[in-house]
C-alpha cells in the first residue's frame, strides 16, 4: 500500500496542490491560490522528471507507471502552470478568482489518470474528472457567449461520457474484469470488441477534440477565457491520447484497429485544416488548429505496438504541441481574437511577433522547431510501421497548414503601419517566453529527450 | 588532410553569426547592418578559399562529427567531396556579391540583411551535411527565408509569388521528408549518415519508391517541366538579390539533390528509370528556351532561361547513371560545373536586371532602348553575361555545356541533337535581346537616371565577371575539385 502511494506520488501531490490552492480560495487569498499551485505542480513535475525510466504499476495493476505517465506528468504540470499565469493575467480581481487555480489543478489531475490508465475504470473517471474541472472554467466568466460554450462543452461531455460508458460495459462483460490487461487473451467476438472500441473512441475523442467529436471546440473557445481556452486545447487532448496509447498496446489485433484510426486522422487533419483556412476569429482558427493536430497524434498511436518510434514521437510532439499551443494562444491573449489586430505587429512588438512566428511554423511542421521534432518522429513512425499512406496524408495535410498560418505571419510582418496598440504585460511575455525556449530548444536537444 | 580547426562549422556560422550581430545592432542604422553583412560574407569566402587551397580529396574529407539524437543514428554531421566543395565556393561568392549589391538599394536594412545572413547560412547547410536529417533541417530553412525575401522586399503583389513559392516547394520538400524516411527505415542498423546510405543503397521496389519521390521533390525545386510554375512568378516578384540567390543557389539545392541523393543512393532505380528524368530534361531545355523567346519582361526572359539551363543539368546526372565509364564521368563532370557556371552567370544576369529596373521605369524589352548608350558599363556586362549564358565559347557555361554533350552523345545523340537546338533558340533570344534593347538610339522617356554602375554595384558585379571568364577559359581551376571526386562514383 505504502509502495503503491510512493509511486504515485506526483499525482497525489497535484491532488492535494487542488485542494490547497481550494482552501485558499475559501480564505479569500487568490494570490495564496495560484502560488500553491505553481509550487505543487512544479513539484510534481520535477519529482515525474528524477522518476523517468521508471516501469511499474501500481494498485494491483490498475494504474501504470510508465514513460507515458511520467511525462503526462511533466508536460501538463507544466502546461497547467503557464495556463494559470495566463489566467492571473487575464481574470485578476475577478470574484473567485481563486477557484480557477484550484480547478486547473483537479481538471489536470484527471488528465494524469487518463495517461496512466491501466483499468477500464480509470478512463471514464478520467475523462469526468477532467472535463468536470473545464466546464466550470469555461463557463467561468458568466457572459452569454461563455455560458453557451460551457453548456455545449457539458453537453456533448455528457452524452459522450454516457456512449463511452455503454461501450465499455461490453468489455467488462467479456473479460469479466476492468483491467484493460486482460483484453489482450480475447481471441473471439470481435464485434462486442468493436463496440466497446466505439464507445471509446467516442468518449476520449470528444476529450481530445477530434473529428467527428469536436463539435463544442469551436464554440467553448470562443465563449471561454482565452487563457481557459488554452489549457482546454492542451490538458484534456494529452490525456486521452495518453489513454488511447495505453489502451491500445493490449487491443487485441481481432479487427484492423489501426485502419479506423488512421482513417479517423486523416478526416480530422484534413476537416481540421480546411475549415481554419476560413476562420477570422483567432479562437476558432486555433480551435480548428487543435482539431487537425489531434489527427496527429494518432499516428503515433496507429504504430504504438510496430514501431519503436511512435513512442517517443508521441511524446515529443505533446510536448512540443504544449509549448507552441499555449504559447500562441498568450500572444492572442495580449493582442485580442480577431485576426486583423496581428496586422503590423512585428513593427510594434517584434519580439511578440517573432515568438509568434515561431510557434505557426512550429505547429506546421518546419525543422528544427519542435513541432518538426514530432511530426518528424510521428511520421516515420507510421511509415515504419507500414502506413506510407497515412504518412503521405498527413504530409498533404502540413501543406494546407501552411496555408491556414501564413494567413496570421503574412499580416504580422508586412503591413506597413500597426493600427493597434498593446500595453504589455509581464506575464504575457514570460509565458511566452518560455514556450518560445522550449519550442526552439527541444529540436537541438532532441539527445536528452529520447 | 584533416586539420583540426572546424573549418566547415566556421564557414556554415560566420553568416549566422552576421545575422546575430546586424539583429543585436539593428537600431544602429543601416550602416552598419550593410557593413556586418558584407564582412561577415566576405569572411565565409575567404574561409571557403582557404578550405580549397588545404585540399578536398575524392571522398568526403574535413569531416566533423556531433552527436545529436543517438538513439536515431542522427547527428551533427558535416563534411565536402569536390562537387559539394564548388557548391560551397558558389554559395559564398555569390551572397557576398548579392549582399554587396543590395547595400545601396534596398529599405529596412537590418532584417533583410539578417534574412540574408540566416539564408546563407541555410543553403551552406545542405551542401555541406552528410546526415539525412541535418540536411533537411537546412533545406526547409531556406525556404522559409526565401519566403520572407520575396514577400518583404518583393515588388507589385509579392504576396501571392511567395505564398504559391512557399507552397509548391514545401510540396515538394515534403515528398523529399518521405523519401529521406525511406532511406532512413531500410538501413540497417537504421542510420541518418549519407555515407552508410551511399556506401549500401537500397534496393529493389522500395529504391524504387524512393527514387520518385526524391525525383518529384528535386524536380521542383530544380524546376524541371512540368513542375515549374512557380518559379517566373517568384522571380518576377522577388527583389533583384533574390533573385540571383534563388536562381543561382536555391535551384542549385535541386540540382545537388540529383547528384547527392539520387545518382549515389538510389543508382540502381535511377539507372532503370533514366529515360525519364532524360525525356523531361529533353522538354525542359526545349520548352525553357521557347517560353523565354516569348517573353518581353527581361527578368521573366532569364528565369525562363534557367529552365533551360537546368535540363541540361539534369540530363548530364542522368547520363552518368546510365553509363558507368568515361563519357559517363564526363557528362557528370559537366553537370557539376553547369551548377557553377549557371549559379555565377544567371545569379550576375538577375542583379543586372536589378540595375536595369532601378534606373528604368519598365522592364518590358520593347520599351527599352539604347541602353548601351546610356549605361555604356552596365550593359557591357549584361552582353558578357548573355553571351555567356548562351554558351559562348570562352566563357562559364561552354566548357559545362560541352562536357554534357560529349558525354551524352555517346549513348543519346538524338537527344544531343534536339538539345542543341535548346542552344540555337536561347541564342537568338539573348542576341534579340542585346540588339533590341541595348544597341540602337536612346530612348530616353523611361530611364529615371542617368547614372552608370555605381561603387557597391561594381563590388558586386566584378568578382561575378572575373569568375565568368575564368571558367570559361581555365575550366581546370574548377573541374579539377570535380573531377576528382566524380572518378570515384564510378566504379
Amino acid at each position: 500500500m505504502i509502495k503503491d502511494l510512493l509511486s504515485i506520488l506526483p499525482q497525489i501531490i497535484v491532488l492535494l496542490t487542488a485542494m490547497a490552492s481550494l482552501i485558499f480560495e475559501m480564505l479569500r487569498k487568490a494570490s495564496g491560490s495560484l502560488i500553491t499551485l505553481i509550487i505543487g505542480l512544479a513539484g510534481a513535475s520535477g519529482l515525474a522528471i528524477s522518476r523517468l525510466g521508471t516501469v511499474g504499476t501500481a494498485f494491483s495493476k490498475t494504474f501504470r507507471i510508465d514513460d507515458l505517465s511520467l511525462w503526462a506528468v511533466i508536460i501538463l504540470c507544466g502546461t497547467g502552470i503557464l495556463s494559470a499565469l495566463l489566467m492571473r493575467q487575464e481574470l485578476k480581481g475577478t470574484n473567485r478568482e481563486g477557484t480557477l487555480y484550484s480547478l486547473v489543478a483537479f481538471s489536470t489531475l484527471g488528465s494524469l489518470l487518463l495517461a496512466g490508465s491501466g483499468d477500464l475504470m480509470f478512463l471514464v473517471l478520467g475523462v469526468l474528472i477532467n472535463s468536470l474541472g473545464g466546464f466550470a472554467m469555461a463557463a467561468y466568466p458568466k457572459t452569454d457567449k461563455a455560458t453557451e460554450g460551457a453548456i455545449k462543452y457539458f453537453v456533448y461531455g455528457s452524452v459522450t461520457g454516457a456512449v463511452m460508458l455503454f461501450g465499455l460495459t461490453y468489455w467488462v462483460g467479456i473479460t469479466g474484469t476492468t483491467f484493460i490487461k486482460d483484453l489482450t487473451g480475447i481471441t473471439s467476438q470481435a464485434f462486442v470488441l468493436l463496440i466497446g472500441f466505439g464507445g471509446l473512441i467516442t468518449g476520449l475523442g470528444y476529450a481530445a477534440s477530434l473529428f467527428p467529436f469536436h463539435f463544442w471546440t469551436p464554440d467553448t473557445f470562443e465563449g471561454a477565457p482565452v487563457s481557459v481556452a488554452a489549457f482546454l486545447s492542451v490538458t484534456p487532448k494529452i490525456g486521452a491520447f495518453f489513454a488511447l496509447a495505453q489502451v491500445m498496446k493490449d487491443l487485441p489485433p481481432l479487427l484492423d484497429w489501426n485502419l479506423i484510426l488512421g482513417i479517423l486522422a486523416v478526416l480530422s487533419m484534413t476537416f481540421g485544416n480546411i475549415v481554419a483556412l476560413w476562420q477570422k476569429n483567432m479562437l476558432r482558427l486555433m480551435a480548428y488548429s487543435t482539431v487537425a493536430q489531434a489527427g496527429y497524434f494518432l499516428l503515433g498511436i496507429v504504430a504504438i505496438n510496430q514501431s519503436g518510434l511512435a513512442l517517443s514521437g508521441l511524446i515529443i510532439f505533446s510536448l512540443a504541441y504544449a509549448a507552441m499551443n499555449i504559447g500562441a494562444f498568450a500572444v492572442i491573449q495580449r493582442t485580442g481574437n480577431n485576426i486583423i489586430y496581428f496586422e503590423g505587429l512585428a513593427r510594434k512588438r517584434p519580439f511578440m511577433a517573432v515568438a509568434m512566428l515561431v510557434f505557426l511554423l512550429s505547429l506546421v511542421g518546419i525543422p528544427p522547431l519542435a513541432g518538426f521534432a514530432g511530426k518528424f518522429l510521428l511520421f516515420g513512425s507510421a511509415m515504419d510501421a507500414g502506413y506510407t499512406w497515412l504518412a503521405v496524408a498527413a504530409i498533404l495535410n502540413s501543406v494546407i497548414s501552411l496555408a491556414v498560418y501564413l494567413r496570421i505571419i503574412f499580416p504580422m510582418f508586412y503591413r506597413k503601419e500597426p493600427i493597434y496598440s498593446f500595453p504589455t504585460s509581464g506575464i504575457i511575455t514570460s509565458v511566452f517566453t518560455v514556450c518560445f525556449i522550449v519550442t526552439v530548444l527541444v529540436g537541438i536537444l532532441l539527445r536528452f529527450l529520447v | 588532410m584533416n586539420t583540426s580547426i572546424p573549418l566547415l562549422s566556421i564557414i556554415l556560422f560566420l553568416p549566422l553569426a552576421g545575422a546575430f550581430l546586424v539583429t543585436l545592432f539593428r537600431s544602429s542604422g543601416p550602416k552598419i547592418a550593410n557593413l556586418v553583412a558584407v564582412i561577415f560574407s566576405f569572411l565565409s569566402l575567404i574561409t571557403a578559399i582557404f578550405l580549397g587551397i588545404e585540399g578536398i580529396g575524392k571522398g568526403f574529407s574535413h569531416i566533423e562529427e556531433v552527436n545529436w539524437i543517438p538513439s536515431l543514428g542522427a547527428a551533427y554531421r558535416l563534411g565536402v567531396d569536390g562537387i559539394s566543395y564548388i557548391a560551397v565556393l558558389l554559395t559564398t561568392v555569390l551572397f557576398m556579391s548579392s549582399i554587396t549589391f543590395s547595400t545601396k538599394t534596398i529599405g529596412r536594412k537590418s532584417e533583410y540583411m539578417a534574412l540574408f545572413l540566416l539564408l546563407e547560412t541555410a543553403c551552406l547547410g545542405v551542401f555541406m551535411s552528410l546526415d539525412l536529417l541535418l540536411f533537411y533541417v537546412f533545406f526547409e530553412i531556406t525556404l522559409v527565408g526565401m519566403y520572407f525575401i520575396i514577400a518583404g522586399w518583393g515588388h507589385g503583389n509579392a504576396k501571392k509569388a511567395a505564398l504559391m513559392f512557399f507552397i509548391y516547394t514545401l510540396v515538394g520538400s515534403l515528398a523529399l521528408l518521405l523519401a529521406l524516411l525511406g532511406l532512413y527505415l531500410n538501413t540497417d542498423p537504421h542510420s541518418f549518415d549519407m555515407r552508410v546510405i551511399i556506401a549500401n543503397p537500397p534496393t529493389g521496389w522500395i529504391g524504387m519508391a524512393i527514387f520518385w519521390g526524391l525525383l518529384i521533390a528535386f524536380a521542383i525545386k530544380t524546376p524541371l517541366f512540368p513542375f515549374h510554375s512557380w518559379l517566373p512568378l517568384a522571380h518576377t516578384k522577388a527583389p533583384a538579390a533574390g533573385s540571383a540567390i534563388l536562381a543561382g543557389i536555391l535551384l542549385k539545392l535541386g540540382a545537388y539533390g540529383f547528384i547527392r541523393f539520387m545518382l549515389q543512393m538510389t543508382p540502381e532505380a535511377f539507372r532503370q528509370y533514366a529515360w525519364v528524368v532524360i525525356i523531361i530534361a529533353v522538354i525542359s531545355v526545349i520548352y525553357g528556351a521557347l517560353v523565354a523567346m516569348a517573353q518581353t519582361d527581361i527578368k521573366r526572359m532569364v528565369a525562363y532561361t534557367s529552365i533551360n539551363h537546368m535540363g541540361y543539368l539534369a540530363f548530364g546526372v542522368a547520363i552518368a547513371a546510365l553509363q558507368y565509364d568515361d563519357s559517363g564521368v564526363s557528362a557528370l563532370d559537366g553537370a557539376s560545373l553547369q551548377i557553377f557556371s549557371h549559379g555565377i552567370v544567371t545569379g550576375l544576369l538577375f542583379l543586372l536586371c536589378g540595375s536595369i529596373q532601378d534606373r528604368a521605369t519598365t522592364r518590358e524589352m520593347p520599351a527599352l532602348k539604347g541602353l548601351l548608350k546610356a549605361y555604356p558599363l552596365l550593359s557591357g556586362f549584361f552582353v558578357l553575361a548573355a553571351s555567356a549564358s548562351l554558351g559562348l565559347p570562352g566563357l562559364a557555361h561552354f566548357p559545362a555545356e560541352f562536357q554534357i554533350f560529349l558525354g551524352g552523345y555517346a549513348i543519346y545523340p538524338w537527344a544531343v541533337g534536339v538539345m542543341l537546338l535548346g542552344l540555337v533558340i536561347t541564342s537568338a533570344l539573348y542576341l534579340r535581346a542585346i540588339q533590341g534593347s541595348f544597341m540602337g538610339p536612346m530612348d530616353s522617356s523611361v530611364l529615371k537616371k542617368m547614372q552608370d554602375l555605381n561603387t557597391s554595384e561594381l563590388l558586386a558585379f566584378i568578382p561575378l565577371i572575373i569568375l565568368i571568364i575564368m571558367v570559361g577559359i581555365f575550366p581546370d581551376t574548377i573541374l579539377s575539385f570535380i573531377h576528382e571526386t566524380t572518378k570515384a562514383f564510378m566504379p
